[in-house]
């Protein structure tokens, strides 16, 4: 034992030497001796500080029938007429688009494609008043949302509708950047369109001031999903 | 390109905007405003000098095998269906996109914010081939109404005013004067959409390239990125071969950088990661996929060991808003669509010896080398370049002369050892000179001393006065 010990500390000396390292920032809230589920509600509040910070409306934390009264009650203070919503993650989609529908909201579901309809699909996306997505990942340390697209779930509801909320479940509010490259991993990126968005398209390109809808959403609202079975 | 201004212009164009008093008051502003900004996200983010070590360090490793990187990048690329074109300078990229915007068939070309597409002068040769190209960035929207380049890498419009705009936006559209940039904003917006949703080709650029899965990186805060590289059936990416990284680990640390010194946000809104042509039932996505990889003299950058560092360059633009060149002349009295300290090294290599003025445009202060997120050494760049531009083009004219001054100022330095003397000296020549001073300064000197007072003004000696002790 002690022998393997030796070998594995002049090992690690003779690494140290020559490879550079390359880790990431560590994250302070990693190292917390907590239960898990103190750790997500932790990063679920610091995923809600840097959305709010950058512009985005965080709704709160949210068990799923919540999320779908939620949504619906949105939908009116927003005053739309018309939603666009795709498939989800892990989250029941269709669940809300019933809720909507019950609600009198009319309802664009995005589905697979084919090439003629594509032009005419977009446009009914774009001229929704409201686009639902459920986002793969969200970022905790810069309040960011990791989307991928796909034909179920394309990219155009998180960018063409003038309002835009993101649904994600708890347990994929990631500390940093570095961790969902890391849970996605080469292959996963490469395989998808994956979009990270932070707030509402915004610009700073007239005398430096900010505004937001430039040519994306003008809000950005984001409920996390706490399904409670832990 | 267009022609590049020789160096006489680029001193009067500087002169001109040193003048401009308005230009300095909207230069001063936006540059204090994105100081402040920054140094406010670094304060929250103590990982910054790490992350900053990192991103040098994995730039400085992806540049050394640049050749492995591109093979690899264009393998993966091309197993995913995009169709990638080496182009060795910008005639052959922009030749490669217009015929393929000709035989697509565009009419509606939207392009998303890209230098290196103005490095190549894009547009003009799509409206040569009679094709409009939309700059849907609204910084550039704005410059291109105006039939302007871009002033600043990552804010365009950094020399105009709201005023300006709105002024602008009320000739163009006819539409009611108004300075409110949220009602410029939705106005550009609604003509915008309008474009976007009938846009046939996209092109924008790209800020990092990951060999190892053959993924783009675009980086924005508007949508415009988003749109231009998923609306249209044909989309074309263009990028300088310096753009590679080697791994998707490598990522994050660019990521956390370049928002914070490019506008001071810990990220843009929206990074988008483009792996190629849409799939079946895709809504979003191009048909067909290009990816032009542009030499244009950055292997020739390459091939030189000082110069090769710039090639590390993310163009966040932290640099121009800290040099004091650039505050005060702002962008388009450089003459180049680089403008600023890392365009005073780029230029000369993309566009030639005409830019060769440009590394003198420097004060060498060093505050470029202090904010680059990558850590270029950026004035020992400008010194090596303006070596390179002098030697053997400007023989020296004096070869006595300049030995004479050579042991004038050892002899110099032995007197400054006393400061007695150097007091007396001082005396004697603050009243030699004071009838040729002006307000203070000296605005000409005789002799080789002229060189000296040819581009600036001599302040004129006083009489020292002894520190109370």
């Amino acid at each position: 034992m002690a022998d393997l010990h030796k070998i594995i500390a002049s090992v690690k000396d003779a690494l140290g030497n020559s490879t550079q390292n390359n880790s990431h920032p560590a994250d302070a809230t990693a190292a917390m001796p907590v239960s898990p589920s103190a750790y997500r509600a932790e990063l679920a509040s610091a995923f809600a500080r840097e959305l709010e910070e950058v512009g985005g409306k965080f709704l709160g934390v949210l068990s799923p029938p919540e999320v779908t009264n939620r949504i619906v009650s949105l939908a009116g203070e927003l005053g739309a007429k018309t939603v666009a919503l795709g498939q989800g993650v892990a989250g029941d989609m269709d669940a809300i688009g019933e809720a909507l529908e019950r609600a009198d909201f009319r309802l664009v579901r995005a589905v697979p494609v084919a090439d003629t309809e594509r032009a005419a699909m977009r446009a009914r996306v774009a001229d929704a008043d409201l686009g639902i997505a459920e986002a793969d990942f969200a970022i905790a340390s810069t309040g960011t949302l990791a989307v991928v697209s796909t034909a179920n779930r394309p990219s155009a509801l998180t960018l063409l509708p003038p309002a835009s909320l993101v649904i994600v479940q708890i347990d994929r509010v990631m500390p940093n950047l570095a961790a969902v490259l890391a849970a996605m991993g080469p292959a996963g990126v490469a395989a998808n369109r994956l979009t990270l968005i932070t707030g509402p398209s915004r610009t700073a390109d007239i005398e430096k001031r900010i505004v937001l809808g430039v040519h994306g959403p003008k809000s950005l609202h984001v409920i996390v999903v706490w399904p409670h079975d832990d | 390109m267009a022609e590049f201004p020789k160096a006489r212009d680029f001193f009067e164009s500087s002169g001109v905007a040193v003048a401009d008093h308005d230009l300095r008051r909207k230069l001063e502003s936006a540059s204090a405003r994105h100081l402040d900004h920054f140094v406010q996200v670094k304060a929250d983010f103590p990982a910054y000098d790490d992350e900053r070590d990192a991103a040098h360090r994995i730039k400085t490793d992806a540049i050394a095998h640049l050749d492995e990187l591109l093979i690899e990048l264009t393998s993966k690329l091309e197993a995913r269906g995009c169709k990638v074109f080496l182009a060795e300078d910008a005639a052959q990229a922009r030749n490669y996109i217009v015929a393929l915007a000709k035989a697509r068939g565009a009419r509606n070309v939207v392009k998303g914010k890209s230098m290196t597409t103005e490095e190549i002068d894009l547009n003009d040769a799509l409206a040569q081939a009679g094709i409009d190209a939309v700059e849907t960035d609204l910084g550039e929207y704005i410059v291109q109404l105006r039939g302007e380049r871009p002033s600043h890498i990552i804010t365009p419009a950094i020399h105009l005013s709201k005023e300006d705009i709105g002024q602008l936006f009320t000739d163009k559209f006819g539409i009611e004067y108004t300075a409110e940039p949220e009602k410029l904003t939705a106005e550009a917006r609604s003509r915008l959409r309008a474009i976007f949703l009938a846009a046939d080709f996209g092109v924008t650029g790209v800020n990092f390239a990951i060999a190892e899965t053959g993924t783009l990186v675009v980086v924005e805060n508007e949508g415009n990125g988003r749109l231009s590289s998923t609306m249209p059936e044909t989309f074309v990416a263009v990028m300088g071969i310096e753009k590679v990284i080697p791994r998707l680990d490598d990522l994050s640390h660019f990521l956390e950088i370049l928002a914070r010194t490019a506008t001071g946000q810990k990220l843009t809104t929206y990074t988008s990661f483009i792996t190629g042509p849409r799939r079946e039932g895709d809504l979003d996505g191009p048909a067909e996929m290009h990816v032009v990889i542009l030499d244009n003299g950055r292997s020739a950058m390459l091939a030189d060991p000082v110069l090769r560092e710039a090639l590390n360059c993310i163009r966040c633009g932290a640099c121009l808003n800290v040099c004091p060149i650039y505050r005060r002349i702002g962008g388009h009295a450089y003459g180049s669509v680089y403008p600023g300290p890392i365009g005073s090294i780029v230029s000369p290599n993309l566009f030639g010896s005409a830019a060769g003025y440009l590394p003198f445009a420097s004060t060498l202060c060093g505050a470029c080398k202090d904010i680059c997120p990558v850590k270029i050494d950026i004035p020992r760049i400008l010194l090596h370049l303006r070596w390179k531009e002098s030697i053997g083009k400007h023989p020296l004219k004096w070869p006595r002369a300049i030995e004479r001054a050579r042991r004038g100022a050892r002899r110099f330095a032995k007197t400054a050892r006393y400061p007695r003397t150097v007091r007396a000296l001082g005396k004697i020549a603050a009243v030699v000179l004071k009838p040729f001073a002006h307000n203070g300064y000296l605005r000409r000197m005789p002799g080789p001393f002229g060189n000296w007072t040819k581009y600036r003004n001599f302040p004129r000696p006083r009489p020292h006065k002894r520190p109370p002790s």
